[in-house]
């Protein structure tokens, strides 16, 4: 009985040694320790050994049995481990693979950075209004101190659609609603499409976008102006680039200023783009004309502002590189998926 | 404003390469479109003499000349010109010369060595009068003694800079080289020297007994003046006015005209002369015109005239259109013997209209709309006679006309120092504007040393208030001084409008579905909109049109996003861009009702997809989806505008509002847009979206009971929408309907023809029970009678 219960050990442990997948364990312990099983036919078969030898004998078998079991599960564990990691080796896949589905698509780089000129502008505090595209003479050039046929307006080259309904020529007109329609203090931007009547080429288009900045307040300087803007510029397009002030002529400011930046391509050195000065023309500006707050309706001896206009696409053009206007109404999807 | 350096050097000193000067100007508020110079257009051109000028042998027309052109020997050039001979001067192209047509070099012309070329006036680019005979045929001829070698840009007086100055609508004075050379003395702290204005009078009699001028409209013609010279010689003018205006831009003519375009340039005051004796009964009337008077101007065009116009005449018909253009009849020719000159003032406003009405545009109207001082006319025509002294080329009569009727008065304005200070930012010394101020020749005084004194000069007509005064002392203080400061005061909250964050995020929601933004111009062209096909009276067949549109193609406001969003797609798909989702959020324009209102500006979206993979329910999903962003469950209903597939096409709606439109283009609108294939469109109206956004109310509490779902297929007519079935199951088992879903649709032989099958899955439950099979069974029963309303039988 020893001796079987012995060979039935070595066996078996042999067996489990060898076993190769956790269905060929099962099978085993089920051959042995299953009711059927051959030790489980040995502990049956106790009753024939005489009293005295039972208890020895079952220990025996007990013994075995754990060692057995304990082999078992240790074995079971072993194999479970390596069929998981073949399991997760088999399941590997080309993670390169394109996935399918479509990517996200974009928005007109126009818009990617007016978005972004209005995100600067609204955390300094501008509350953003828009206004009328087909607007009357009255607000896009009376009230701005352009009198019908002073030859400021040619400066503007205008769509007319009756005597006095014109499309807009700048975002200026909402400027003169706001002012006619509120009291200091005043802080907004006017974003929106404009339209001037000239043949589109590499660097005009007869629609494209301004935004219009307005702030009316007392004590309100030119200093104020320039600090908004040097603001706006290192917000736009990074730290470094400064605006500079030259003299202009705009007849609803005086003074009048064209405001150049840095040019963000060689930050200052010259280059092609800005054509060696280091500068590029990017908007006009200046403190509002007391005569057209007075027409506004605003106490020129009381409240001073300044007001500017800038070109939302010539501020997209330098800010992405683009180098033709015309590439934002051709709607190439070419262009448009390089914004993705 | 082109202006010859030199010339400008004859009254202030500028000590300073042209680049430096003209950024001087620049940074105090002359603008400069750039720096050139005269003669750039070619090189290597001298002075050539022609030593000996045999026939070629070869040829019927050429000829071998020996040219000395100042080097050791004269070379050999091959020449056809007619009018070459032995003993003459000409302008020899040398090898390597680069003329605008091309870079000369050496070769052989029918077998013949050529050295270069003799040159006509066309080959340098130089026009006829500034140099005598350069339009004569043939290459130029120099009649001077000058050197060979030479180059023969200083024959010409070539080779001065030019600035060309863009001046700003507020300083008309500056358009003249006084002006100029008075702004670049305050700017360079020089000194602004202007001559001495002085007439010899060598001529007999008075001017009236010459001539008559009656001036009959003192607004539109606030000042004239005019004199008469006799004895004129018609001739060149010398060479130096040739130069500076050939540096300006203007072509030389005669010694009288070059007269009047030099003194134009030099003063700014336009001027005409007449040939006195052309002008019937040497009499000029300045009056308005007749309405419906016929006027042939100068450049032969016949215009119909109306009374707002202002015209020159003798005493019966109009002659000329005053300060815009002249008549045929008094021009100035080569016998012209007698001259009459006029320098006037005419209203700038009146000068514009017409100007716009006869579609003319000169330098001389240009100029009167910007507005010319009356009040220095009779020094510019006075300056006038001074060269044809200077000139010889006739006498000044003695006595001059003048009409001004309404001297312009003084303007002074007074400024408080302190107030300037604060508007522009900059504190600078009260007694430095003085000095300003008095530089840009405005005479200044500062009062208990706060207030400034300014009297203002006639020809700064810009100048009227306080503010303007603050800008002249800021530019000339410099704008560098600005300080960057950011403004104190009440903390403002800044916002953006609703409408525009709307916007925003249909954008950003759109964008996530993969779709591209593009951006289309506002007008276009009423042939697109026809394109579309609409009915007669649809509404969108009305636009708003623009009264001077660049072309027919950008002539009407949009009254829909759909044509330009085609011709986005057609263009596409000619460039190879075969796949596409596109979108464009923009407004459409509405025409008023009443005639002088604003168009209704409608924000709307209109998007598109095209290429592989892409149906109907690709665009109707992308609407479906974007709906559901803000919370809104829209009803569908097979219908549309024509310009949809008839059997591909839908309305979304919400209680009866129409929201939405989509469907496959129609393929004869699609051949018209020049597309082949089929394209989805979808249109949203955002301001009607907008209003309907749900706000978020707070959310249901996790369902306690089970819930238990039931299938049901029907067979119904092909024609019935499977969508609309759902809807009717959702109302009829609303009361417990936690979901439906349409899972199978079959059609076979056995259904018939015309017939499918529908299946449900349908799941109900109960927030407060467990439903009971009766509730169950009721509410199924519900449904099968709402698909029956269809004509839908149960799946057997």
């Amino acid at each position: 009985m020893e001796k079987m219960l012995r060979e039935i050990r070595e066996r078996v442990m042999r067996n489990i040694d060898e076993a190769r997948a956790s269905s060929a364990l099962e099978q085993i312990r089920v051959g042995v320790l299953g009711k059927k099983g051959e030790l489980t036919g040995l502990l049956r078969g106790m009753g024939k050994l005489p009293p005295e030898e039972r208890p020895k004998m079952g220990q025996l078998v007990n013994d075995v049995r754990a060692a057995l079991e304990a082999r078992l599960e240790e074995r079971a564990k072993e194999l479970a481990e390596k069929e998981k990691a073949a399991r997760l080796e088999a399941e590997a896949i080309d993670v390169t693979l394109p996935g399918p589905g479509r990517s996200a698509g974009s928005l007109h780089p126009m818009n990617i950075a007016l978005q972004k000129m209005v995100e600067i502008f609204v955390g300094m505090g501008y509350e953003v209004v828009e206004g009328p595209e087909v607007e009357y003479d009255h607000y896009n050039f009376e009230l701005l101190n352009l009198p019908k046929n002073h030859p400021a307006r040619d400066a503007q080259d205008t769509f007319y659609v009756d005597d006095n309904i014109v499309l807009r020529t700048h975002t200026s007109p909402v400027q003169a609603r706001i002012m006619t329609t509120r009291k200091p203090p005043i802080r907004v931007i006017c974003p929106g499409r404009v339209y001037r009547a000239d043949e589109a080429d590499a660097t005009h288009s007869p629609v494209f976008h301004q935004m219009e900045g307005l702030v009316i307040d007392e004590n309100i300087t030119m200093g104020d102006l320039k600090g908004t803007l040097d603001e706006f510029a290192r917000q736009m397009y990074g730290e470094g680039i400064r605006t500079r002030f030259r003299p202009s002529f705009f007849p609803f400011t005086e003074p009048s200023a064209e405001v150049d930046l840095t040019c963000a391509n060689c930050r200052g050195e010259g280059c092609r783009m800005c054509k060696g000065t280091g500068w590029i023309e990017v908007l006009g500006a200046g403190m509002v004309n007391p005569k057209v707050l007075e027409m506004c309706g605003i106490d020129s001896r009381k409240y001073s502002g300044f007001a500017f206009g800038m070109g939302v696409e010539r501020i997209s053009l330098l800010k992405y590189n683009i180098p033709n206007l015309r590439y934002l109404y051709e709607n190439d999807l070419r262009f448009l998926t390089q914004y993705r | 404003m082109k202006v010859p350096m030199k010339w400008l050097k004859e009254y202030v000193d500028i000590n300073m390469p042209a680049e430096e000067y003209a950024s001087r100007m620049v940074m105090t508020g002359t603008a400069v479109e750039g720096v050139d110079k005269t003669g750039e257009q070619f090189d290597k051109v001298v002075v050539g003499y022609v030593v000996s000028c045999v026939d070629h042998p070869n040829s019927d027309h050429l000829h071998i000349c020996m040219v000395d052109v100042g080097e050791a020997e004269p070379i050999q050039i091959i020449c056809g010109a007619p009018n070459v001979h032995a003993g003459m001067r000409v302008a020899a192209a040398l090898d390597g010369a680069q003329l605008p047509g091309g870079k000369i070099k050496k070769g052989k012309m029918r077998g013949e060595v050529s050295m270069g070329m003799l040159c006509s006036g066309p080959e340098l680019d130089v026009p006829a009068g500034l140099y005598p005979h350069i339009g004569d045929e043939g290459i130029i001829e120099i009649f001077e003694d000058v050197a060979p070698g030479t180059d023969v840009k200083e024959v010409f007086g070539l080779g001065d800079d030019v600035i060309d100055f863009e001046i700003l609508a507020n300083r008309p004075d500056c358009l003249s080289v006084w002006g100029l050379a008075r702004e670049s003395s305050a700017v360079l702290e020089e000194h602004f020297v202007m001559p001495e204005i002085a007439v010899e009078e060598t001529g007999k009699g008075t001017f009236d007994d010459y001539a008559k001028v009656e001036v009959l409209d003192d607004q539109t013609c606030p000042r004239y003046c005019a004199r008469v010279i006799t004895d004129v010689k018609i001739g060149p003018s010398p060479k130096w006015m040739r130069e500076y205006l050939y540096g300006a831009g203007v072509r030389p003519i005669n010694n009288i005209v070059d007269i009047t375009n030099f003194v134009m340039l030099e003063t700014g005051h336009p001027m005409h002369a007449f040939d006195l004796s052309k002008v019937k009964d040497q009499t000029i009337v300045v009056r308005r015109a007749r309405p419906g008077e016929h006027l042939t101007t100068l450049d032969g065009k016949e215009h119909v005239l109306d009374e707002s116009m202002l015209v020159i005449a003798d005493r019966e018909n109009a002659t000329g259109l005053a300060g815009i253009m002249g008549g045929e009849e008094s021009e100035i020719v080569d016998d012209t013997a007698s001259v009459l000159f006029e320098c006037a003032a005419f209203e700038r406003a009146n000068n514009r209209v017409t100007a716009r009405k006869l579609g003319i545009r000169t330098e001389s109207s240009g100029r009167f709309e910007k507005g010319v001082c009356p009040e220095t006319a009779m020094e510019a025509l006075d300056r006038a006679c001074m060269l044809v002294n200077m000139l010889e080329c006739g006498n000044v009569v003695p006595g001059a006309f003048d009409h001004y009727p309404n001297p312009a008065q003084p303007v002074e304005i007074d400024a408080e120092v302190g107030r300037i200070c604060r508007r522009i930012g900059v504190d600078v010394p009260a007694e430095t504007m003085e000095d300003i101020l008095n530089r840009l020749y405005i005479d200044t005084t500062l009062v208990d040393g706060k207030l400034l004194h300014c009297e203002i000069p006639a020809f700064r007509q810009d100048m009227e208030t306080e503010a303007d005064v603050s800008e002249e002392v800021l530019r000339m203080y410099g704008y560098d001084h600005i300080p960057s400061t950011l403004m104190n005061g009440v903390t403002m909250a800044g916002r953006r409008d609703p409408r525009t964050v709307f916007a925003d995020r249909v954008k950003a929601a759109l964008v996530g579905m993969g779709m591209f933004e593009v951006l289309n111009y506002s007008f276009i062209s009423p042939r697109w909109i026809d394109s579309l096909g609409l009915d007669a009276d649809d509404p969108r067949r009305s636009a708003v049109t623009l009264r001077n549109p660049l072309g027919e193609d950008t002539s009407v406001m949009r009254t829909s996003l759909v044509p330009s969003m085609l011709n986005t797609v057609a263009a596409n798909l000619n460039r190879g861009n075969a796949d596409g989702r596109l979108f464009e959020l923009s407004k459409v324009f509405v025409p008023a009702e009443k005639a002088g209102d604003l168009p209704e500006e409608k924000r709307v979206l209109c998007l598109s997809a095209f290429g592989e993979g892409v149906d109907f329910y690709t665009v109707k999903n992308i609407v479906v989806a974007l709906l559901a962003k803000f919370g809104v469950t829209a009803q569908i209903e097979a219908a549309g505008d024509g310009y949809y597939h008839p059997g591909r096409k839908a309305v979304l709606s919400v209680d009866g509002n129409k929201l939405a439109a989509m469907g496959e283009i129609h393929p004869d609108v699609a051949e018209k847009f020049d597309i082949k294939g089929r394209v989805y469109v979808a249109e949203v109206d955002l301001d009607a979206l907008m209003p309907l956004e749900k706000d978020f109310y707070g959310v249901k509490p996790l369902p306690k009971f089970p819930s238990v779902s039931r299938d049901i297929a029907v067979v119904v007519d092909e024609k019935v929408g499977a969508g609309t079935m759902m809807d009717a199951i959702r109302k009829a088992a609303a009361k417990t309907l936690e979901d439906v879903k349409l899972f199978d649709i079959y059609r076979g032989e056995k259904l018939g023809k015309d017939k499918k099958s529908v299946a449900y899955a349908i799941t109900l439950r109960a927030p407060d029970r467990t439903l009971t099979d009766e509730e169950i069974n009721a509410t199924m029963d519900k449904v099968l009678k709402a698909l029956k309303e269809f004509g839908a039988e149960l799946r057997a």
